[in-house]
Parts: structure tokens; sequence; C-alpha cells
């Protein structure tokens, strides 16, 4: 694995990961803080509860004040994942297909690394960067119980790895586009679309019965869509999650030794 | 002795016309073998597919002795490359492109890169996106010799340097002839190529219509002749000679080109009575230039 090529590439991304990471911090922590104030406001439940469209759309399920509502309802069903795809799948689409459009990637691949081990080092930079929002996220929480804020912590852990899972597969989904068509914009296109899709099918499903079995096809009900900070994240769901994040990795490794590098 | 680079037939297309269309080619080891053609012609193809970048459609290469396409890298390590269009991380200095490529390839001695910057005058503190495209080629320039490879494959390699430069690069190809190793110099200058290879091949529209020393294509190359009259003449004559053709023609002054035997040129110029004659040496830069017109033409 070189190491070196992981490093040049969370080097070139270093002011968007860093501006992402602290800014989800910065907004996690004006969460945690402004808890006291919102935990006994029934009528913010009462809000949602009579207008469940709304509620949906955020992917808020259940009351909003308790603990493990107050952090999905603000966060982690809808925030969280925006910007841990923002990255992910930027990422993704760019290590490959923009790298291969810029005109970058040609020259690294004429050094002594081999296909295999560039991609290895683009899917590791993949799961570095798709750590960040989760990370970043997880770390104000901590601050929590000094503002009156107890999560579940097991299940806020593992939220957390379902989220960066999430980010993972949608990012590598980016990656692999990118390694089959050459085109960043199909990558980033595609991708973002089906994030789109994903998300609306699990979140729009408590209110359209129709989507009840289908929302089983999208990665965000398996990650954050079914009320994962309180019932905790079920090991087939991190199983699910990791799969499909290996398939499409593994996809990505013969398409891109097959691709054509200016 | 096994060649550096042989092409059996080698075919990339890029539509039915475009691309690489079946090229044989030879390079032995220990020379510097200039690859020529005009821009399209296939020479960047001809290199990405030397270098593994493209996977060819058919025929077959052989780099240092292994097949590019194939999933082995070793040979890599073996070969410097410059792309036509260098293209390096824009947020990077100089100086960290350098240290982490370097350390990419493996490269534990650095004595003779930094023998090269020294010599070249590199940039090494600014970013590369201030760079000027002569500063950039410094360091792409640095990038594919300083690991000292058995075969660097460069192309346009002069473009944006100075005429200082240029020749400090020239000199660079010398010693690294020299010492044994072998460079494919590709190129659309001429002049710069001349300067410095011992054997040339020209690609025209996919595929390869001259591979031959310089010395015989210069023994084979148009001489420019030029005539001043002191009276009007009728250029229709000289015209008519076959191997002649008129660069420019007015009453009193006529520059021709002419290949193999001048004898016949001058039997027919004598009775036209020329005030003044110059005889330009043989020039590759006439061969080149035919090549071009016929493929304007044809285009």
């Amino acid at each position: 694995m070189p190491v070196e090529l992981v490093r040049l590439e969370l080097r070139l991304r270093r002011r968007m990961l860093l501006g992402t990471g602290f800014g989800a911090m910065a907004y996690l922590l004006l969460i945690v803080l402004m808890y006291p104030s919102f935990r006994g406001d029934t009528s913010l439940n009462s809000m949602l509860s009579s207008n469940p469209g709304a509620a949906a759309a955020f992917g808020i399920t259940g009351s909003i004040t308790s603990p493990a509502g107050w952090l999905n309802g603000n966060m982690y069903a809808n925030f969280g994942p925006l910007l841990a795809l923002l990255l992910s799948i930027g990422y993704g689409a760019a290590a490959i297909a923009g790298q291969a459009a810029d005109g970058t990637l040609g020259l690294v691949a004429t050094l002594p690394l081999g296909r295999t081990r560039i991609a290895a080092a683009k899917l590791l930079a993949l799961v570095l960067v798709a750590a960040v929002v989760p990370i970043a996220s997880y770390l104000p929480c901590l601050l929590g119980p000094h503002f009156q804020l107890y999560p579940n912590w097991s299940a806020l852990a593992w939220t957390s790895v379902a989220l960066g899972l999430l980010a993972f597969d949608l990012g590598a989904l980016a990656l692999w586009l990118g390694a089959v068509t050459g085109s960043r914009g199909l990558a980033l296109g595609v991708s973002a679309a089906a994030a789109a899709a994903a998300y609306l099918l699990s979140s729009l499903a408590p209110l359209v019965h129709a989507l009840r079995g289908p929302r089983r096809l999208s990665p965000f009900y398996w990650a954050v869509g079914n009320d994962q900070l309180a019932r905790g994240v079920p090991p087939a769901a991190l199983v699910a999650l990791a799969g499909l994040g290996m398939v499409l990795a593994g996809a990505a490794v013969p398409a891109f030794r097959r691709l054509d590098l200016q | 002795m096994r060649a550096a680079i042989q092409l059996h037939q080698l075919e990339k297309r890029f539509g039915p016309n475009r691309g690489v269309l079946g090229i044989d080619l030879c390079v032995e080891p220990g020379q510097v073998f200039g690859f020529l053609g005009p821009n399209g012609a296939g020479k960047s193809t001809t290199i990405r597919c030397l270098l593994g970048l493209y996977r060819p459609d058919g025929g077959r290469a052989e780099v240092l002795g292994q097949d590019p396409a194939g999933r082995d890298p070793a040979f890599l390590t073996r070969v410097g490359y410059l792309p036509g269009e260098l293209h390096l991380p824009e947020a990077l200095t100089g100086a960290d492109v350098l240290a982490r490529y370097g350390r990419l390839r493996g490269l534990a001695d650095l004595s003779y890169r930094n023998q090269l910057i020294e010599r070249f005058g590199v940039e090494l503190d600014r970013p590369v996106k201030a760079l000027s495209k002569g500063n950039k080629q410094k360091l792409g320039l640095v990038l594919a010799f300083a690991h000292r490879p058995e075969l660097l494959v460069l192309d346009e390699p002069t473009s944006g340097l100075d005429p200082l430069l240029q020749e400090e690069f020239a000199r660079l190809l010398r010693e690294t002839e020299a010492d044994g190793r072998t460079v494919l110099l590709s190129s659309h200058d001429l002049a710069e190529v001349q300067r410095v290879v011992r054997r040339v091949a020209i690609i025209k529209a996919g595929r390869i219509v001259i591979d031959d020393t310089v010395e015989a294509l210069r023994d084979r190359a148009p001489r420019t002749i030029e005539l001043t009259f002191d009276h009007d003449v009728d250029p229709a004559r000289l015209q008519a000679l076959p191997q002649v053709s008129l660069r420019s023609a007015s009453p009193r002054a006529i520059t021709l080109t002419h290949t193999g035997s001048a004898a016949p040129v001058l039997a027919a110029l004598a009775p036209l009575a020329p005030d003044t004659i110059t005889a330009q040496p043989a020039d590759l830069e006439e061969l080149f230039l035919q090549l071009y017109e016929e493929d304007r033409d044809a285009g």
C-alpha cells in the first residue's frame, strides 16, 4: 500500500477536509449547547407531529426533544449525511476521473506502483475522507452530559460507523463510475442523484406506504433512517453497508486497470 | 542485445482513421532516438501505450523486455517519463512535488536529483500554480531524470525552456547517451531533434513513414538552391524537372529544392545564366516540411 499516495491525496484536499470537519464540529457543538433550552419544549414535538411531511423531509422520526431525537433531527438524519456525502462523493469523483481529466493521474500511473495499488490507496483515502464528518460529529457529543444531553453512547458510536460506511459506499460508487467512464461529471451527477433518491426513499417511507418495503434498498435506511441513535444499529445493517462498499470498491479496481489515462 | 523498445503492429484507434494504426518500431539500447511527427500524428498515443497508460487495441509492445499493458509495474522503476502536457498538483510547491514523487518512486539517493535542481535552476519554494510553463517543465525534467533510468521517454521536453536551458538539456541528453542509457525523444520540432539524435522515426497519420539514421535522411533530404538573375526568366523549365520543386519564383529570383544528384538541375540552370547561386546544405527541415505539406494537402 503506497502510504505516501494516501498522504498526497489527503494533502491535496486538506482545506476542504479541515473546513468541513471543523464546520461540522462547530455546528454540532452549537446543537449540544442549545439542547437545555429545547429539551422540555413539547411544542416542538407537537409541531412536528402535526406536520409529518416536513418532519419526514428532514428524516425526523419520533420525539425531537429526546437526546437521540435531538441529535438525529439536527444532524444524523440530515445535515450529517449531507456533509459526509459532499466530501466522499466529491472525492470519489475526483480521485480517478477528476485526476485523469486534469492530467495529474497519468504521471502517477507511470510511477512503479501499479494500478491496483494506486486504486487501493485511493480507496483507503476514501475511508479516511468518509470518516471526517462522523468523527467531527461524535466529538462534540462527548460534551453532551455537561448540557443535559445523555445519548445512548453505544448507539451513537455505531451510528457514526454506519454514517461513515454510508459515505464510503456513495463515494465508492462515484469512484467506480469515474473509473469506468473517466468522466468526473457523470460520476458526480449519478452518485449525487443516487444519494438523493436513496435519502428520499428512506425518509418518505413513513409517510408513503408503498415505499415501506422498497426503503430497505436504501443505504440511508440501514445507516441513519431507522432511528438508529435510539435503537442502535443492527449488525446486519453494518454488514450490508460494508458489503455494498466492498462490492463497489472491488469493482472499481479492475475498472481502473482498464481505464486509458492521459 | 534486446531492444529497449520494440513495437510490433501496435494499434490504438480513436475512430477508423485516428490514433496509431499498426506501427513497428525498434529502439536499440544506448541511443537517443528521435520520434517526430506533426501534431495529432500519433506520437503521444504511442508513448502512452509504451508506458501502460493506454491499452493497445492490437499488436504488441515491449519496453525493457516487458509488456507495458501487463499488470507488473516493475519496468517503470527503470523508466523516466516527461509527458507532453505536464500536469502537477497545483497546490504543492516544487520542493514538495519532488519530495513526494521521489518517495512514491522509492528514490533513496538524492544526490543526482539535487545536481539536476542546481543545474536547471528549479524553483522549489513557489507553488506549482504560480510557476511559468518553463519552470514547470524544469520540474518535469528533474522528475524524469532523477532516478537515472535506463530508458527516458520525453514528450516535447524543451517546450517552454529558454535557449540556454535547451542547450543544457542537449548536454544532459549527450551525457545520458554516453552512460549507455536510452532516450526516446518525441517532438514536432526538427531543429531540436536533429541536434541530439542519431536515429529518427517519423510518424504521420498514425503510421511510421520514415525510420532511418539522421545521416541517411540528410542524404535523402531536399537541398535548397537560391538563384537571382539580371534578366527575366521563365521558371517553368525548372518546374518540369524531376525531383525539383519550386519554393518561390519571380522573374528575377527563384528558390527551389531538389533531391538526388545536382547535375540535371545545374544542366537546366546553365542556359538561364543566373547571376548568383546560393546552395544550402541538406537539411531535414525540408524533408519534414514536405511531409507536413502533404499532410495539409491531404486534409
